[in-house]
Parts: C-alpha cells; sequence; structure tokens
C-alpha cells in the first residue's frame, strides 16, 4: 500500500457522477441508425436523377437525407454521392441553386449539411489518391510527390470545393461553419 | 438614435460587471480583482477595488435593493461583499464544489443566489441567519457537464441553467424557510428542491452561452455555440411545451442574451455587435444590429494629403489604418445587461465584452 501513488489514481472512476461512469452519446441528440444498404439505394436514386440532368433535385435529395447514422463506410458512400453531384454543377448555377435551397422551408439545415460535406470532402482530397490506411506520418513528404503524380483529380477536387464553400458563406454566413465545428452529428 | 456611452476602462477581458442600482456604481470583473467604478459625470472613476480571489473573477453581480456583492471565481469561491465603515467586507459562501465557479447571479428576491461550476451541479446559496453563514444546497441530476449560465425566474424558485452537454435546464430552487410558495406557473404547480420542469437540446447539441427568462417568466430563451437562438413556450406542468422556436443565425454564435420586453430580445457575442431579434410564439427572426451604421467616426475618411498617403504605403504597405472593427466594441461581448427600465420594456443596456469596454446603448 504504501508504494501506491496516489497521484496517479483516475478520481473520477470513483466518483460516481463522473463523465468517466456515464455514456457520453446519451448527450448528444439521438439519430436513426442507417445501413450501408440504405445509403447505397439512396445514392443509385441520386445519380438516376444526376444521369436525368435534375441536379439541383439530386443535391436538394442528398442534403435531406444526411446518413447521421451510418457507419464510416455508409457516410463515405454519401459524400462520394454529394462531391459528384457537386462537381456536375457549373459554377454559374452554384449561387442560384444554394439560394433557392436557401428560401426553402428547412433551408438553413440543408445548407449545414453541405458545408459539413465541404469540409470532410476537403480533409480526404489529399486521402482519396492515396490508401487510406497509410498513416500521415509515415509517408510525409512522400505522399505529397505520390499526389502530384496520380492525384491530378485531388486538386481539381479541392477547387470546386473552394468555390461551393465561397458561395456558400456568402448565403450562409459565418454561422454555418461554426455549426460544422459544433454539431455533434457528423457526417 | 442616441449614441452609445463607451466607458474603455482597461486592456484586459471583462468576464463580467455590473451596475448598482442607483448606476452610479459599476463592478467589473478583472482578472482575480474586482474593480468599483464610480461615475464622476459622464466618466467612471476608479474607487475600490474587492481583492480576495486567488484565481480569474468569472462572475459578478450586485443586488438592487440590499447593494450586496456576490462574486465568484476559478478558485472555487464565491464571496458576498458588504458595504460597512471599514471598507466592502466579505463573506466566505460555502459551494462546497471542486471545480471552478463560472458564473454567479442574485435571485430577485435576493435572499438566495446561484452559482454556475465546472463539478456539473448548481450551489443554491441562502442565509443561514442560525449560523451567520451563506451555505449551500446542491442541484445536481441531470447535469452532465459545466454549467456555463444561469438565470432567474422573476418568482426567484425557478432557475434557468445552460450548460456544455447541450441542453438548457429549468430547476425549481426552493427552499423551505426562505422562499414562500410560488404561483402555479406553465412550468409546474407543485415545485420540490431540484425538480426539473423542463429540458432542452438542440439538434446540434452545441454548447449553452445564455438563458433568460421572459419578464414575464413564462417563455425562456437560449443561445447556443452553433449560432443558433431557441425560445420555449411552455403549455402546462409535465406536458410538452406549447412551442420550441429554433432559428440558426448566419452570424457567430452569442454569447450574452436579454429580453428587453415579452416580444424582443437582445442578444450578442463573437460577432462583436448586439442584435435585436423579434417574435412570439408563431416565430422569431432578426431585426437587425442596434448599432447604427452611419455612426459619425467611423465610417468617415479624413482627407490626408498625397505626402501622408504615400508615407503610410511605404511605413505600413496599405494608406488606411484597418485593424479596427467598425464595430463599438473591438472584441467579443460576453455580457449584457439591462441598464433602465421602464412601463415594462428596456429603454437601455449594458455590454462588456473581451476588449475591457462597458458600452451603455440606448435602444
Amino acid at each position: 500500500m504504501a508504494t501506491l501513488n496516489w497521484r496517479t489514481i483516475n478520481i473520477d472512476a470513483l466518483d460516481a457522477d463522473s463523465p468517466a461512469n456515464f455514456d457520453v452519446s446519451s448527450l448528444t441528440p439521438a439519430v436513426a441508425p442507417v445501413t450501408t444498404a440504405d445509403v447505397q439505394s439512396l445514392a443509385t436514386q441520386i445519380r438516376q436523377l444526376l444521369r436525368g440532368g435534375d441536379t439541383e433535385g439530386a443535391l436538394q435529395g442528398a442534403l435531406e437525407n444526411p446518413p447521421y447514422g451510418a457507419d464510416e463506410r455508409g457516410k463515405d458512400v454519401h459524400l462520394t454521392t454529394v462531391i459528384e453531384i457537386l462537381q456536375s454543377i457549373r459554377q454559374a448555377d452554384m449561387s442560384p441553386i444554394l439560394q433557392r435551397i436557401y428560401s426553402a422551408p428547412g433551408g438553413t439545415e440543408a445548407l449545414d449539411v453541405l458545408m459539413k460535406y465541404i469540409y470532410k470532402g476537403m480533409s480526404q482530397t489529399n486521402a482519396a489518391s492515396t490508401p487510406r490506411n497509410v498513416a500521415p506520418q509515415a509517408t510525409g513528404g512522400f505522399s505529397q510527390v505520390h499526389t502530384r503524380g496520380g492525384g491530378e483529380g485531388g486538386g481539381q477536387a479541392m477547387s470546386v470545393l473552394l468555390s461551393w464553400h465561397e458561395k456558400l458563406v456568402e448565403i450562409a454566413g459565418p454561422g454555418s461553419i461554426v455549426r460544422v465545428m459544433t454539431d455533434r452529428r457528423t457526417v | 438614435m442616441v449614441a452609445p456611452e463607451v466607458h474603455h476602462l482597461f486592456h484586459h477581458p471583462i468576464a463580467d460587471h455590473s451596475f448598482s442600482a442607483d448606476r452610479q456604481t459599476l463592478a467589473v470583473a478583472r482578472e482575480n480583482n474586482v474593480d468599483l467604478y464610480q461615475r464622476a459625470g459622464g466618466k467612471f472613476e476608479p474607487k475600490d477595488e474587492l481583492t480576495g480571489h486567488d484565481k480569474t473573477v468569472t462572475g459578478v453581480d450586485i443586488a438592487p435593493n440590499s447593494g450586496k456583492i456576490v462574486t465568484c471565481s476559478q478558485d472555487r469561491n464565491a464571496y458576498v461583499w458588504e458595504p460597512s465603515p471599514t471598507g466592502w467586507k466579505p463573506t466566505l459562501v460555502l459551494l462546497r464544489i471542486n471545480r471552478a465557479a463560472t458564473c454567479v447571479r442574485w435571485a430577485p428576491s435576493e435572499t438566495k443566489f446561484a452559482v454556475g461550476s465546472g463539478a456539473r451541479l448548481i450551489p443554491v446559496c441562502y442565509f443561514e441567519e442560525e449560523d451567520n453563514w451563506w451555505v449551500s444546497k446542491h442541484i445536481k441530476k441531470p447535469i452532465r457537464s459545466t454549467i456555463t449560465t444561469v438565470a432567474w425566474h422573476p418568482n426567484s424558485v425557478l432557475l434557468a441553467a445552460g450548460s456544455t452537454d447541450g441542453h438548457a435546464r429549468v430547476f425549481s430552487s426552493f427552499v423551505k424557510g426562505v422562499d414562500a410558495r410560488p404561483e402555479p406557473s406553465p412550468w409546474g404547480e407543485r415545485l420540490p428542491f431540484n425538480t426539473v420542469c423542463g429540458e432542452f437540446l438542440n439538434n446540434t447539441a452545441g454548447w449553452i452561452h445564455s438563458v433568460a427568462f421572459s419578464p414575464s417568466g413564462n417563455a425562456l430563451a437560449f443561445a447556443g455555440h452553433d449560432s443558433s437562438l431557441t425560445v420555449v413556450y411552455p403549455s402546462a406542468p409535465d406536458q410538452p411545451p406549447k412551442a420550441v422556436i429554433s432559428i440558426s443565425l448566419q452570424l457567430l454564435p452569442f454569447m450574452s442574451l436579454i429580453w428587453s420586453s415579452e416580444d424582443e430580445i437582445i442578444a450578442a457575442g463573437y460577432n462583436c455587435e448586439a442584435y435585436r431579434l423579434q417574435g412570439s410564439a408563431n416565430g422569431w427572426q432578426l431585426a437587425g444590429s442596434i448599432e447604427s451604421k452611419g455612426r459619425p467616426g467611423i465610417q468617415e475618411h479624413r482627407e490626408e494629403s498625397a505626402l501622408h498617403m504615400f508615407r503610410q504605403m511605404d511605413l505600413k504597405g496599405k494608406s488606411a489604418d484597418d485593424t479596427k472593427l467598425k464595430t463599438v466594441h473591438q472584441n467579443t461581448i460576453s455580457t449584457i445587461r439591462v441598464f433602465e427600465e421602464g412601463a415594462g420594456t428596456v429603454k437601455k443596456i449594458s455590454t462588456s465584452g473581451v476588449d475591457g469596454r462597458v458600452v451603455v446603448w440606448t435602444l
């Protein structure tokens, strides 16, 4: 007993009310679980709209049903869908589409979802061309060379996302950026 | 539009400020102390200093009738300061918390005050005559994280609290022997201590920065770090609320809010200016800033000589000094308070912020 270092005792574990002893997920808003298959079928529907030329409908459909309750794979599927839609819309059409979504009921919510996907897309454009399971520190400068070699698409995707980001902030304001950081429902 | 009365007190953040009932004394929390300023003409002059806390003071509140000042600090203590012939006399309050105190407010009855804390509980403090001592009772359940803000209902029994777990809650803080039995309200009829009369969570579950009851007490507003403002209208005890209106704003989050009347809220925060929001149980919307944009001295560009312009270009790489915000406050506003009230509506408000300014605004 004399050798017990009391400084290393985790006092929070001994306190019944401590956050260490309850499930933190009970604090966040409940999200309905979504299976990857569901996300996949939604993606197929949206692609159909996209092929039919209804880009705005596709975007709206994708933003109204964010798979908050899906696992990582399901979320990645939906991200790919959203990025595909964003890339298929011409720069001149961005602001009018955003304006129409914003003025529709539930518009701020939809634009917040879009902002989440823009940020998620930005965080993944580099990773997309390199294998995802490679630790970034392991490749270091090497990965940059690699992206430049095979990832011309990466830079292009980033520039599309950046122009969407610019147009979106003009309409939804910095508030939507703050909400991306605050929101516990991640995409 | 009357120009705002700006008092730039010092170059430190002001965590909280409070005016005395006659508005002649101003108390501001400055680092580990509370500075008292006395109005002298159009200015506030330093007069006294309340020293005693040994960590950052997070809350200060002057009781309007008794003149007692309560302060709380990150050192986990709260003091009640009373004027005496030899200066301000502090009394230590037994908070019994093991984390920092974050905010403090007197109940309208002035017999109690509530302290928010990082210990996931709210000490409700009252004076024990027999022992000549301020003691506390803890509101504990179901708080899951730090309390960032507290606000009192006009009946001095109901207490609203906002927390970093994303919930705004309404509690009963009824203390036998201190409080009279409250009138039944839409929030509840029987109200033993720690009754949870309402618990509200935004969709995003963002931190709550500020809560406030409407003047009648029959509505609750709260602002969170998700740049939203939510107004709750309760219907009857143990029933779901009549209306919960949540609006997501384009602005940066609000840090503080007050009701100026039953249908108007003034809120301010990271945008460094205060905004007016108007609405009712049918809906709320942003009605604009309370700062008039064409204020003299801000937009006007002084005529300057070409020599001056080129000298500035040479020295600073630009001709105009654009390091100043166009708002009166030059940094986040952390506290809004009512300054003057008349006929049921608020006529003047005061704001303080990270820039060390206290500003009095005429609405």
